[in-house]
């Protein structure tokens, strides 16, 4: 199959790139695939995707590069296609929307993939007939604007399949977005088996990575930490990764008299290194849209103590086997979950196991697969009815704007 | 279509980078073993640590280490923790035959044996080599050796005193153990502090008030043996962490003097020894 990415900087670190790297560079072991890069604003990405990847871009924006297009009059007028209330809208223009409608009427693929919100609804608009329409949603529904959500709702019916990365999301989109003839699948990100040997469990160090953000909750990990102190104080906290909270954090930690025993480490890259040295991860969010920290934690052997946070926690971590889920928010209840793998080794070591085993289905090549089938899948159904019914379905989609309700009911009607 | 293939020229640099990339794996005894791809390059292959010329008076010191096939494509060389290596910043390069030495950039660090190392200490000294990135994303080695090493350890800060623990290596305190500040704006200037200890743990606690007097560092000093035997710097290097000043930072005390209100608490210096800030407060 050819499979064509299409993703908003390639060349950037994030978590969206980097779960496309994975991808796009397991599939290109099957499968001709190629990342298109809507901005370029660097040499070289920073993730390493496979050799056979073809990557390339559409708009350079790298300042003093001779295909330098920044200063072109096209670049500072707005966008049409792409939606204003797409979180990107500003960084869209009138140059992206051409570059972007020619790319996708030229595309040579069986299968193209959009990576956000604003991308999918190029590719549902603009893709030539022929090629399969999957749209990613990276993040969830619910943290869209209903201005985003009314816009997408107009032009999602035109895609094949949209993707979210957790059942919760996929049941979101299901129930409140109507997407009659859309196939909504969940399918989580992947994270490869990393490059060091897993931790053994007998460090006493408890491993948090991520933006110091707000939604992150640090302040709660530290307050919980203050408790671990008080009954184990031969155990340590470490916090990787920068943020705005950093100031904040710091004197939280000082004014609990925490130095000793809690340290925000700054950002690592690669981080695997960081987690083998820990024997338990914590995550304390409000939010996970997914939780590729857990994921990464799990797959160096270790337990993760998480919030049941909507959306991805309570579906990486099966409680009480491979890691442990605490109620959000509740500082009590995250330093109960820390010193119960703290106070029992056995306990610790089992869990620690059984993460290492169960992360495995998030192996890039099994996720591959989820996706292999999914094209399979659709292929034989848009094969099966006929290419008409597609381009019906998205001349109608054009033609009825807002009224899907109709719609729904005809394609509901079709498909029994 | 505008858009553009990656450039042969674009593809060879990023092979070259990742045949730069080195990984880095630590053992508990102070040793390092560097892992890189092989570019099938003519001659000798060598890695090959220089020792920063701002580190140094004169000729820099190098230090070449075999780089030998270790299978699947790959080089290995190693440092065993016996070669002696003066303390410093060591920039790593790979250097293949007679051409020019190539810097390495770090690949995978696997450092875990460092996070809680505890040397023996038994020859009377601590060696120690962190592999870093440094800010241009080079591999360069920090080593320390020390002889005899007081490590920091848990410090506290109470409201007029700071109190720290730690402990001695390749020596053991005697009973006429005890620890000094030293101003590094005015040498003659000390504050002596009595040492407890038990084993090769130490235990000495300094007095806020006598820091204040003086503004800027005060250095701490270790005489594990009283006035008659060696120094030792206090200083904190025994985990993974190359560079402590950001990463082991304290709480700041207020303390009024007669020259107004100063700010006092412990650093880790770039060299990651234990010192006292004094700082006026505008």
């Amino acid at each position: 199959m050819h499979i064509s990415f299409l993703i908003h900087n390639a060349y950037g670190i994030g978590g969206t790139i980097r779960t496309t790297c994975n991808l796009a560079s397991t599939l290109a072991e099957q499968h001709d695939v190629e990342v298109v890069s809507v901005f370029r604003h660097r040499d070289e990405p920073v993730f390493d995707f496979a050799p056979n990847v073809r990557l390339r871009h559409l708009v350079d924006i790298r300042k003093g590069e001779r295909g330098y297009e920044g200063d072109r009059p096209e670049y500072h007028s707005p966008a049409q296609v792409f939606p204003y209330a797409e979180g990107r809208y500003q960084q869209y223009n009138a140059l992206t929307d051409e570059r972007i409608a020619d790319h996708l009427a030229s595309v040579d693929a069986d299968v193209v993939i959009g990576t956000r919100p604003g991308l999918n609804v190029h590719l549902a608009r603009q893709t030539k007939r022929g090629p399969l329409r999957v749209g990613q949603e990276h993040l969830t529904l619910d943290s869209h604007s209903k201005a985003l959500r009314n816009q997408l709702r107009g032009v999602y019916p035109r895609l094949d399949a949209l993707t979210t990365t957790t059942e919760a999301d996929a049941r979101a989109y299901r129930g409140t977005m109507r997407l009659p003839g859309v196939r909504v699948q969940a399918v989580p990100n992947s994270v490869p088996r990393p490059d060091v040997s897993p931790a053994d469990g007998t460090g006493k160090w408890v491993v948090a990575a991520g933006r110091l953000a707000p939604v992150k909750r640090y302040d709660l990990l530290i307050r919980a930490f203050d408790r671990v102190r008080g009954e184990r104080p031969d155990w340590r906290l470490r916090i990787y990764g920068s943020g705005k909270q950093k100031d904040r954090l710091r004197a939280l930690i000082d004014e609990l008299g925490l130095y000793n025993h809690v340290f925000l480490m700054g950002p690592a890259h690669p981080i695997d290194p960081e987690w083998a040295k820990g024997s338990i991860a914590a995550v304390t969010s409000s939010l996970e849209s997914f939780g590729m920290t857990i994921v990464e934690a799990m797959r160096c052997g270790l337990p993760v103590v998480s919030t049941d946070c909507p959306h991805g926690p309570g579906e990486i971590i099966d409680n009480g086997v491979d890691g442990r889920l605490v109620p959000v928010g509740d500082v009590d209840a995250i330093a109960d979950g820390l010193l119960e793998l703290i106070n029992n080794d056995a306990l610790r070591e089992r869990m620690g196991q059984a993460a290492l085993q169960d992360s495995e289905r998030f192996d890039p090549a099994r996720i591959a697969e989820r996706y292999e089938s999914l094209f399979h899948d659709l292929r034989g159904r848009t094969t099966a009815i006929g290419r008409v019914r597609g381009s019906l379905h998205r001349t109608r989609g054009t033609l009825l704007g807002s009224g899907y309700n109709a719609r729904a009911a005809l394609h509901r009607g079709r498909r029994t | 279509m505008n858009a553009t293939l990656r450039t042969p020229t674009a593809d060879s640099a990023r092979d070259a980078h990742l045949s730069l990339s080195t990984d880095c794996v630590a053992d508990s005894a102070g040793g390092l073993t560097f892992d890189l791809a092989d570019p099938g390059a003519r001659g000798d292959a060598h890695l090959l640590l220089r020792l920063r010329a701002s580190d140094v008076d004169g000729e820099p010191d190098e230090v070449r280490l075999p780089l030998t096939p270790a299978g699947h494509g790959r080089l290995r060389a190693v440092l065993p923790s016996s070669v002696d290596l003066p303390e410093g910043r060591w920039d790593a390069y790979a250097e293949y035959g007679a051409s020019e030495p190539r810097r390495l950039v770090p690949g995978l660090n696997d450092l875990r044996s460092l996070v809680d190392r505890v040397p023996s200490g038994a020859r009377g000294h601590v060696a120690v080599r962190i592999p870093y990135a440094t800010k241009y994303g080079n591999l360069t080695v920090r080593a320390w050796h020390r002889a005899p090493h007081a490590e920091g350890g848990e410090l506290y800060i109470g409201d007029t005193e700071l109190t720290v623990h730690g402990r001695l290596f390749g020596t053991t305190p005697t009973s006429d153990a005890y620890a000094e500040a030293h101003s590094r704006r005015q040498p003659a200037l000390t504050h002596r502090a009595d040492v407890t200890s038990q084993g090769a743990d130490f235990t000495c606690t300094l007095d806020h008030q006598a820091l204040a007097a003086q503004p800027g560092s005060w250095d701490l000093w270790l005489y594990p043996s009283g006035a008659a035997g060696p120094r030792v710097r206090i200083a904190r290097l025994l985990d993974d962490v190359a560079d402590k000043k950001p990463i082991f930072t304290y709480p700041l005390t207020r303390l009024d003097t007669e020259a107004g209100p100063v700010d006092v608490g412990p650093y880790y210096t770039t060299d990651n020894d234990l010192s006292v800030r004094v700082v006026t407060v505008a």
